[in-house]
């Protein structure tokens, strides 16, 4: 945690070691050079002051003065003679010869110098007169005379040996004092020097201390920053050893945890703050971190964890764990956050999703049951007027049964177009596409609105502007709705006017077109201000006029999805008082005519008559749909529920079985998975859902039921008949038939056909029969992955083959569409070298 | 400068007590007096004067000093009365002494000078008496290497060689 480590300049140590050990140095040899000269000095002064020098000038002085007297002596010795008194001054004399020749501090003169010549001098005399002085007094007495003599003869050396004494001594002195004094400027040079090196060290020192400080001072500095960082932080950090003991404890971590840094230091971290559930988990990893080195929160982010408070309340945490090294100790920082409040916060958050995602399912769920409540009694009001209609009625009875025809049909519209939204935002809706012929489209669209615009007094039309298109694979019916509501829309907003559908096509290459629709009217405008918002649902441009026309106020909102789901553009112009123009932009496969258009344009009656079992519990639709069915010439046997369903299922063979869905006893899907799952011959009889509930899942849902088709509630005579020409052609006369003849029983139904439609009719649909069988032949074995495409296309191929009689080949193509439908990849894989090669067959029979 | 140098080669051959010398009249002389000391005495052995001669002084107990000196080359040794002693024996009881030697130098010391392991009345070196050509009959010496105190120009003019007389003055 030391923040040395960023923050603070790192210590040259190397320099400030050079600069000391040189000062050390300089200082070392200052003191060692001042000790030898102060040891010379000291000896100096200790010879000044130890004076071993005597009073030379009076030693000198004396020995002249001595000799002088020795010599009076002599010479007042002749009368009266006292030789003692010779013989006195002579050794008084004799000393102090003797005292200049032996004294060291006399010694020091050169041999050659005059004084030692004349110290000779002296020293001669006495070495040869001591022994006349010595002999008896009549000897000596004689002898005075010649030592007298002697006497005077040295005089001037004695005189010599004073005075160059002096001089020499002088000079000795001289020297002596010149020596010290060079001694002393040493001292004092070596002192300076020592002073100037003691001054540089201080002002060294100075430096150093200063630095010294100043980095004290900064790292204090970032010591009061880093523990006011620590302290202020609004997470909790915690210190701790490698082995997991407190070494610090924030403010925030104290007042996470309701624990004080004094109570804690020094504990185990796990008994501190881990729950008592994790702490065996915590132990682990401390002892894995220690012996093998391994972490696997250290260092690796932040980590959401539960953590402990004093009283024991647990909550959770977010963790950071780092490792660091505070000198030659490793440690572990860990910064910890009580998230208590985001995690309630994110509950909550994750509650309002939920219960706003449970409301969006409530409304979808209610839409669906109300679609079912609805649509039921509604079905068997418009089934009763039907029926009411094809009886023997009034002119009056038979106007009013066209106006509730027409009222109950506006409210199925409605109601329609309320679940139209619910299926969009379920988002299961499924693109379905199929060959459409666009001008049959636009004039289905403009007939079935003809009768509208007329109540208004408009007139309508439409028309392609430029080249026109005719085949493309779109979902009619999403594109049919499209124009519907804003030809609808159009026709509510205009009277007396014109309304104008217009159709123009961008060719972007061969297979594929851009085509604006373009619905414009003379009507009373949209003012700007309104038009970024008449595509929202539940717009109505003013609530008093929208009463006034009707509607829901979806039709658009409708229209702007549907446009959407065809990943087309809309938009919308328009004056006030002029009209509008609502257009939308979608892109379309070209594509090449069906061979079915005889069939879809006249629907046919059923090829033979059927046995069709109706479950249905609500009597009315059992009597609506009975009183249809056997109008078009079928049986209807009747089940009241998914039991008896089921019984009746099993128990008798039906072409097609009918079923409702919502059933008291057993439901319309439980029913069929038992009929499917039952062992019985019957067992694959098709199965129709009828059901007023249309939403795309649930349709999934009768398909994975094993239901083979789906018809909306109220019934349509058209969807039923197209229905139940979809099971007729699975006649067990024609299984029969084909196992008995194969190749002659299609060659009798082409005969058949021949005569039927004439040749002209025959060949043109035969040849198309050969190109979309062989087209579908290449694209099969071309291993498409596209199952919807395979379900339309192999749908589609199967009715072709039916017409001409290719029932093998029809057989298996249904049997790909299935599979295909349920999405199982691994038959369609199985099937697919079936229908091929049924289809080899099929082409050679077609092609003779 | 304290630099004392605590070794002096001091050794005392006879020990006589002063007090048991005391109780003695001072004897006369029957050799050659080389010491006549006079003035604040209370003891003489003659007019007013305290004599000595060799055998006298020798009875007053001898001490040998060890020591160089800047007349002589190399160590001495000298044999003498220690000062001290001889003060006390004639009983000086003045401040001064008047030192003088043969040829009548005479140079003033303290009396204070006289101490135990101070400067001895020498009548002996290196084994043999000193004649008047070698200083004698007495030379005052003070133990030189024993202490720097007696390394001074002071001492050195206070080491009266052929000494013969002591006056004790006030």
């Amino acid at each position: 945690m030391s923040p040395s480590d960023d923050h603070i300049p790192p210590v040259t140590r190397p320099k400030f070691l050079t600069g000391s050990a040189l000062v050390a140095v300089i200082f070392a040899v200052c003191v060692g050079v001042i000790a030898i000269l102060a040891q010379s000095v000291v000896r100096d002064l200790q010879m000044l002051e130890a004076s071993k020098s005597d009073n030379i000038q009076w030693t000198l002085s004396q020995a002249e003065v001595e000799f002088l007297e020795f010599q009076a002596t002599l010479r007042r010795s002749s009368e009266p003679v006292d030789l003692e008194k010779v013989r006195e001054e002579f050794d008084i004399f004799y000393s102090r010869i003797q005292t200049l020749k032996n004294s060291p501090i006399y010694s020091g003169v050169g041999e050659d110098s005059v004084y030692a010549i004349s110290l000779g001098s002296a020293k001669t005399f006495l070495d040869e007169t001591v022994d006349l002085i010595d002999s008896d007094d009549s000897t000596l007495l004689a002898s005075l005379e010649e030592i007298e003599n002697r006497a005077s003869e040295l005089r001037i050396s004695i005189r010599t040996l004073a005075s160059s004494g002096l001089i020499q001594f002088a000079e000795q002195s001289d020297q002596q004092r010149s020596n010290v004094t060079v001694a002393l400027l040493r001292l004092a040079a070596v002192s300076a020097l020592l002073l100037g090196a003691l001054s540089l060290l201080a002002l060294y020192s100075t430096a150093i201390s200063r630095l010294t400080q100043q980095r004290g001072a900064a790292l204090a500095e970032a010591n009061v920053r880093m523990n006011t960082i620590l302290s202020t932080s609004l997470d909790g950090v915690i210190v701790s050893d490698t082995m997991g003991r407190i070494l610090d404890f924030n403010a925030a971590a104290e007042r996470i945890f309701q624990r004080k840094l004094k109570d804690v230091k020094g504990l185990p971290i796990g008994e501190v703050i881990v729950p008592p559930h994790l702490r065996k988990a915590h132990d682990d990893g401390v002892k894995r971190m220690n012996e093998k080195g391994i972490t696997r929160v250290v260092g690796k982010g932040r980590v959401r964890l539960e953590a402990m408070r004093a009283d024991g309340t647990i909550f959770p945490t977010e963790l950071a764990l780092q490792s660091a090294t505070s000198g030659n100790t490793q440690i572990i920082i860990g910064f910890l956050r009580d998230i208590s409040s985001r995690v309630q916060a994110e509950n909550e958050l994750l509650n309002v999703r939920d219960r706003a995602l449970a409301g969006e399912k409530a409304k979808a769920d209610f839409l669906t049951v109300m679609s079912h409540e609805i649509r039921t009694p509604l079905n068997g009001v418009l089934g009763n007027l039907t029926l009411l209609d094809d009886t023997a009625l009034s002119d009056d009875q038979r106007r009013y049964v066209d106006n509730m025809q027409i009222s109950g049909q506006l409210l199925m519209e409605h109601v329609d177009t309320v679940l139209d939204i619910a299926r969009f935002e379920s988002g299961k809706v499924e693109m379905i596409k199929e060959p459409v012929h666009l001008g049959n489209l636009l004039q289905g669209v403009v007939d079935g609105q003809g009768g509208a615009a007329n109540s208004n007094r408009n007139m309508i039309k439409w028309a392609w502007v430029g080249p026109e298109i005719e085949w493309v694979a779109t979902d009619a019916k999403r594109l049919q709705q499209i124009l519907l509501n804003l030809v609808s829309n159009a026709i509510k907003f205009t009277h007396d006017g014109v309304i104008s559908v217009e159709a123009q096509a961008d060719m972007v290459n061969e297979t594929c077109a851009t085509v604006l629709f373009r619905v414009s009217d003379t009507g009373v405008g949209i003012a700007p201000e309104d038009l970024d918002k008449v595509f929202e649902d539940f717009h109505t441009t003013d609530a008093t006029f929208g009463r006034q026309v009707g509607g829901t106020g979806l039709g658009l909102g409708i229209a702007r999805r549907l446009v959407e789901s065809f990943e087309g553009e809309f938009g919308v112009d328009s004056t006030v008082g002029q009209g509008s123009a609502f257009w939308f932009r979608i892109p379309l496969d070209l594509t090449e005519p069906p061979l079915r258009v005889t069939e879809e344009t006249k629907p046919a009656e059923p090829a033979r008559k059927l046995e069709i079992l109706l479950v249905e519990d609500n009597k009315i639709n059992q009597m609506v749909a009975q009183e249809m069915l056997t109008n078009l010439g079928h049986r209807v046997r009747l089940a009241e529920d998914g039991q008896k369903g089921v019984e009746a299922a099993l128990a008798h063979r039906y072409d097609v079985i009918f079923m409702d869905i919502s059933m008291p006893v057993m439901d319309g899907l439980d029913a069929t998975r038992q009929i499917r799952a039952a062992d019985a011959p019957w067992s694959e009889t098709p199965i129709y859902a009828v059901s007023a509930n249309v939403l795309a899942s649930e349709q999934q849902r009768f398909l994975a039921a094993g239901m083979n088709g789906f018809l909306g509630k109220p019934l349509i005579r058209k969807s039923v008949i197209a229905a139940l020409n979809e099971v007729s052609v699975v006649d067990p006369t024609d299984l029969t038939m084909r196992a008995a003849h194969g190749k002659d029983g299609m060659i009798h139904t082409m005969a058949q056909m021949r005569d039927e439609l004439g040749d002209t009719v025959y060949d043109l649909l035969k040849d198309r029969f050969l190109g979309e069988g062989n087209a579908l032949a290449v694209w099969l074995e071309n291993g498409p992955v596209d199952m919807t495409e395979m379900a339309n296309r192999c749908h589609r191929s199967a009715g072709s083959a039916a017409v001409f009689g290719a029932l093998g080949f029809r057989d298996e193509l249904i049997a790909l569409e299935q599979a295909a439908k349920a999405k199982d990849v691994t038959r369609v894989a199985s099937l697919v070298p079936n229908a091929l090669a049924e289809w080899a067959k099929v082409e050679a029979v077609v092609q003779d | 400068m304290m630099l004392r140098h605590f070794m002096p080669i001091l050794t005392v051959i006879g020990m006589i007590s002063p007090t048991f010398v005391h109780a003695e009249e001072l004897a006369s002389p029957t050799g050659r007096i080389l010491l006549t000391v006079s003035g604040q005495i209370t003891e003489t052995n003659a007019d007013g004067v305290a004599q000595f001669d060799l055998d006298m002084l020798r009875d007053l107990g001898v001490e040998e000093v060890q020591t160089t000196t800047i007349w002589t080359d190399g160590p001495q040794v000298f044999v003498g009365v220690s000062l001290d002693v001889l003060m006390d024996r004639v009983g000086a009881s003045g401040s001064s002494i008047d030192a003088s030697a043969i040829n009548d130098y005479t140079v003033q010391i303290p009396l204070s000078d006289a101490v135990d392991g101070g400067p001895i009345v020498a009548f002996q070196r290196n084994g043999n008496v000193m004649s008047r050509r070698e200083k004698g009959p007495l030379w005052l010496i003070y133990p030189f290497d024993s202490s720097a105190d007696y390394r001074t120009e002071v001492i050195y003019s206070r080491s009266i060689w052929q000494l013969d007389r002591m006056a004790i003055t006030q």
